[in-house]
C-alpha cells in the first residue's frame, strides 16, 4: 500500500479540523497535521515537509494569507510550489487575485463541512 | 413494530453507563457542539446524543427535538442500534418492518431516515449512540459513514474523559 500523503490542515474550529483529520486519515486520503492557528502552522511548517496543505486564511474581517507566502516564498520545510488549498468564509475580486496571485488550487467557502475538506485533501493529494 | 431488544451484557452494560454519572445532567457544551456539527454536516432536522438506560432512552444533546429530552426505550431506533458496532442506517422507516409502525415513525417526530453509531467504550460497552435524523427518506455513502464514524469516536472520547 502506497505511503499516505503527508498534508497540514490550518482550521481554529476544533470539531471541524479534527473531524476532517482524523475521517481523511481513517479513509486513507492522507495523513492530516491539524494546527489550529497561524502560530502553530509556522512551527509545524517549519520543522517537516508535506505534500500540501489547506489553510483557513480568516482573520476577523480580513484575511491572513502569511502561511502562503511563508510556503511561496521557500521559508517552510516543504517545496516552495506544493498544492495549496484555502478556506475563507467569503471571496471578493481581491482575495481571488491575491490566492491566483500564490497558486492556490482550490478554495473551500463558507459553509464549511468536512466532506468538502475531504474533497480539498483527495484534490491535494492527487496534484 | 419490533420492540428494542435487550442487550446479553445488559447489568454491566448499565452499571458502565452509571458510573459515567451522566444521565439526567445539565446540557455540557463539549457534547452540543457535536450534535449541532453533525446536524449541519449531514444537513438533517435532528441530531442526538443517547443514552440508553433501563427503561428510556435519554438526550445528553439534542437538537431539534424542542423540549424532548427523552422516550421510551422500547420504541427507540437507538435500542437497535446498541446491538451491533456498525453504524445502523435505516434509509425509510416506513419500509423496514421493525420501525414501519413505530409511533416515532407514524406521529412527531415523523421518523424516515435514521442512521445511530453506537457509543462503545473501551470497555465494550455501548452506552448509546450518535444519531442524525430526517423526516424524509435518505441514504449515507461511504465518505458520510465515514464522517459520522469520526464524530462518534468525538463523542466517546468525551464520555471517557468524564470517567477519567
Amino acid at each position: 500500500m502506497p505511503e499516505l500523503k503527508q498534508m497540514l490542515l490550518v482550521e481554529p474550529e476544533n470539531i471541524l479540523r479534527r473531524t476532517a483529520a482524523l475521517t481523511a486519515r481513517s479513509m486513507g486520503l492522507a495523513e492530516v497535521q491539524e494546527a489550529s492557528s497561524t502560530a502553530v502552522a509556522r512551527q509545524i511548517l517549519a520543522q517537516r515537509p508535506f505534500h500540501g496543505a489547506l489553510i483557513s486564511v480568516d482573520a476577523g474581517d480580513a484575511f491572513d494569507l502569511t502561511l502562503l507566502d511563508l510556503v511561496r516564498q521557500g521559508h517552510s520545510a516543504s517545496r516552495p510550489r506544493i498544492p495549496l488549498a484555502v478556506l475563507a468564509s467569503r471571496c471578493d475580486d481581491t482575495l481571488l487575485a491575491a490566492l491566483r496571485e500564490r497558486g492556490i488550487n482550490r478554495i473551500v467557502l463558507k459553509p464549511f463541512r468536512a466532506r468538502a475538506l475531504l474533497d480539498a485533501f483527495a484534490a491535494l493529494s492527487g496534484s | 413494530m419490533i420492540p428494542a431488544p435487550t442487550p446479553s451484557n445488559e447489568a454491566e452494560r448499565l452499571a458502565a453507563l452509571y458510573a459515567l454519572l451522566l444521565l439526567d445532567t445539565p446540557a455540557e457544551e463539549r457534547f452540543d457542539k457535536i450534535v449541532a456539527f453533525a446536524a449541519e454536516e449531514f444537513e438533517v432536522p435532528i441530531a442526538l446524543i443517547s443514552l440508553l438506560d433501563t427503561e428510556r432512552q435519554w438526550f445528553k444533546a439534542a437538537i431539534g427535538l424542542g423540549e424532548t429530552c427523552e422516550t421510551g426505550r422500547d420504541i427507540s431506533f437507538c435500542g437497535h442500534a446498541i446491538m451491533h458496532a456498525e453504524i445502523m442506517v435505516v434509509e425509510d422507516a416506513l419500509h423496514d418492518p421493525r420501525f414501519a409502525d413505530n409511533p416515532l415513525v407514524t406521529g412527531p417526530p415523523n421518523i424516515r431516515f435514521y442512521a445511530g453509531a453506537p457509543l462503545i467504550l473501551s470497555n465494550g460497552y455501548a452506552l448509546g449512540t450518535l444519531c442524525i435524523i430526517d423526516t424524509r427518506p435518505r441514504q449515507l455513502d461511504p465518505i458520510a459513514l465515514a464522517i459520522l464514524s469520526t464524530l462518534r469516536s468525538l463523542v466517546v472520547q468525551e464520555l471517557e474523559a468524564s470517567h477519567a
